[in-house]
């Protein structure tokens, strides 16, 4: 029997919350399940936790001392290599080189947030997404449910879990 | 609000982008004009040498660098309004935040050109690239102008992808729209381009929402760098009313109190424009109200401390600055200033009903006229009477000059109506996420109210 997938869409968060206990219930794996919405769920809505992670404050952090590094360095070896004049005063001073310094950090904690963001999310993915049958509805504010399953039992699926968010 | 209402208010926002409005046609049409003027203005001096504006000796920085410093200070209306309002949860802030980010990114866009129309001959800009020259020179870091240029970078930068995150959603949002509707379209192509192929999936939110948030911490201190540095531009010169130790906070609350008084107008003009008083509501613009009300007293406040010190202080080349500007030769600009961003705020925004959509747009102009002549008064006034005597002379712009700083208040306006043209307003997502936790607030409010026991 090949594998297919079984498409819903719900009203509100709340029938969709009612749906995935009912799968849970019926023994279909989270894994099986994909879940998408035009606006964030709240994390109540997944019986098991939504099952997501990001590692954004530490890439942003990483970015931040990248990219503070690269201004400092620039500033550094480049005035060295060819010291303007100053008057005795230091060619590298501190509180100006810090000012080129900050804006380093700053510029590399957002490069890395806006990268870990796209790679988290795999973004740009203009070829590999295609229209599901129901993608309409998020432009509704639907929430779209789609379970892997065998052709066979995804009609009983839908059927219950759209029954489910009746009730 | 019903789902069904709440989708019909959506369309309001969605009409700009799908439907042809002749207000929106007839105000790009005008702005156009105005940016062709810029432009014209601009090759005429590219053409004729810097000679053809105003600006000589001792007076080197004229409207142009007046027009920096507004236009900078402008851009501190969106990114840093909307980072505060995103840091503290305010939930009024969801209809605000996108409207507000993109007069950050066309204000600094414009801002960033008038060093490069200052210079004369544009070319010359590659100096102050981080790159070194035929004979090996690096550009001068220690100079505050270098500063200047890796700030304004930076903040141009995190700004446009800020203003872009958010947006991808909402593109995802109109392809899935437009999809159904014209799946063929050129409009529909545009949507799936922008939208990158966003699916909406748990991970995605959460990684966006975590990077928003990041982006949104990030975004607050280069802000207030930028300004600050500005502000350097200034402050680190001997010049009398420049070399001011409270001038960094001084130019970000004047910057912050400009931007919101930008976006005040600008919220109104869209509010009446596209009828979208049910997302810019009474209460945004109160809300609104009250921290432009706090930035006007501020203001006061800082403008009150640094000429209270100058005057304490009666050095001669500093007084001979703060005189012209009392009761001298520029006394009709300042005490304009002080009419438009001290008294007429002072005496509206106390009251609810002031801090109306109409009322707060007046007030908002009339600073913008204030701010800009703060501005003048702070390059021109003090350039005009230098250190040494026998070094004054006069200003005054030519049509060249003139003609620039109109065509480059066209040209914001122009990109901001094309922006309104091509993508939602008001961010459709953050809304919806709003109304999703109003309706979960009520379902918990009546489960408690059943589970509390009859008296």
């Amino acid at each position: 029997m090949s594998e297919g997938r079984t498409h819903a869409a719900f009203e509100s968060p709340y029938d969709l919350r009612d749906a995935l206990k009912r799968l849970a219930a019926d023994g279909v794996s989270s894994k099986d399940i994909e879940i998408r919405s035009s606006a964030p769920l709240d994390h109540d809505v997944f019986p098991d936790g939504a099952g997501v992670h990001s590692r954004m404050p530490w890439m942003a952090l990483l970015g931040a001392f990248g990219g503070g590094t690269a201004f400092f360095l620039m500033v550094k070896l480049t005035s060295e290599a060819y010291p303007l004049p100053t008057g005795h005063m230091a060619i590298v001073a501190l509180p100006t080189a810090g000012v080129i310094t900050f804006e380093g950090i700053a510029i590399g904690a957002i490069i890395c947030t806006v990268a870990t963001v796209l790679y988290e999310c795999g973004l740009p993915a203009l070829f590999r997404s295609r229209q599901g049958p129901l993608d309409h509805h998020l432009a509704d504010d639907h929430v779209l449910l789609s379970v892997r399953c065998d052709e066979g039992a995804s009609e009983a699926w839908t059927a219950g879990a759209l029954e489910t968010a009746r009730d | 609000m019903s789902n069904a209402v709440a989708r019909s208010h959506e369309e309001q926002l969605i009409r700009p982008l799908t439907a042809f409005r002749p207000k929106l046609f007839v105000g790009s049409l005008v702005t156009g004009l105005l940016v062709g003027l810029l432009f014209y203005s601009w090759g005429y001096q590219i053409v004729n040498d810097i000679g053809v504006a105003g600006i000589n000796r001792p007076v080197f920085w004229g409207f142009y660098i007046t027009n920096f410093v507004f236009w900078i200070g402008i851009s501190h209306a969106g990114t840093l309004i909307s980072a505060i309002l995103r840091v503290t949860q305010a939930e009024w802030r969801r209809p605000v935040t996108r409207c507000a980010e993109a007069i950050t990114t066309f204000a600094l866009m414009i801002g960033g050109l008038f060093p490069l129309i200052h210079l004369g001959r544009p070319l010359i800009f590659w100096y102050m690239v981080p790159i070194p020259t035929g004979r090996g020179i690096w550009p001068n870091f220690r100079s505050p102008l270098m500063w200047d240029i890796m700030a304004i970078t930076t903040y141009l930068l995190g700004s446009l992808l800020y203003l872009f995150l958010p947006l991808i959603p909402d593109m995802a949002i109109l392809r899935d729209r437009a999809m159904k509707v014209s799946p063929r379209s050129v409009r529909t192509l545009f949507f799936r381009v922008m939208a990158l192929g966003w699916r909406g999936t748990p991970q995605q939110w959460h990684s966006l929402e975590a990077g928003i948030r990041a982006m949104a911490v990030i975004i607050i201190p280069v802000a207030v760098s930028v300004h600050t540095i500005v502000s350097w531009d200034f402050a680190m010169a001997v010049q009398p009313m420049w070399h001011s130790t409270i001038f960094g906070p001084y130019f970000v609350v004047g910057a912050i109190y400009s931007g919101v008084a930008v976006l005040m107008v600008a919220m109104y003009l869209l509010r009446r424009g596209l009828g979208i008083g049910e997302y810019l509501s009474d209460k945004v613009f109160n809300n609104l109200g009250l921290l432009f009300l706090a930035f006007a007293l501020m203001w006061g406040y800082f403008t009150f401390a640094e000429h209270l010190t100058v005057w304490y202080g009666h050095e001669h080349a500093e007084m001979t600055v703060f005189n012209q500007r009392i009761s001298g030769e520029y006394a009709w600009v300042f005490w304009t200033m002080i009419v438009t961003n001290v008294v007429i705020p002072l005496s509206v925004l106390p009251f609810p009903k002031g801090r109306s959509p109409l009322g707060t747009a007046i007030v908002g102009l009339g600073v913008l006229v204030g701010m800009w002549i703060e501005r003048f008064l702070i390059v021109v006034g003090t350039l005009r009477y230098p250190r040494l005597d026998f070094n004054v002379g006069t200003y005054s712009p030519t049509w060249v000059e003139v003609g620039i700083l109109v065509g480059s208040v066209g040209l914001f306006v122009f990109l901001y109506f094309a922006f309104v043209q091509t993508t939602p307003i008001v961010s459709i997502w953050e809304v919806r996420e709003g109304h999703h936790l109003e309706v979960k607030a009520r379902m918990q409010h009546l489960a408690a109210a059943k589970e509390e026991p009859h008296v």
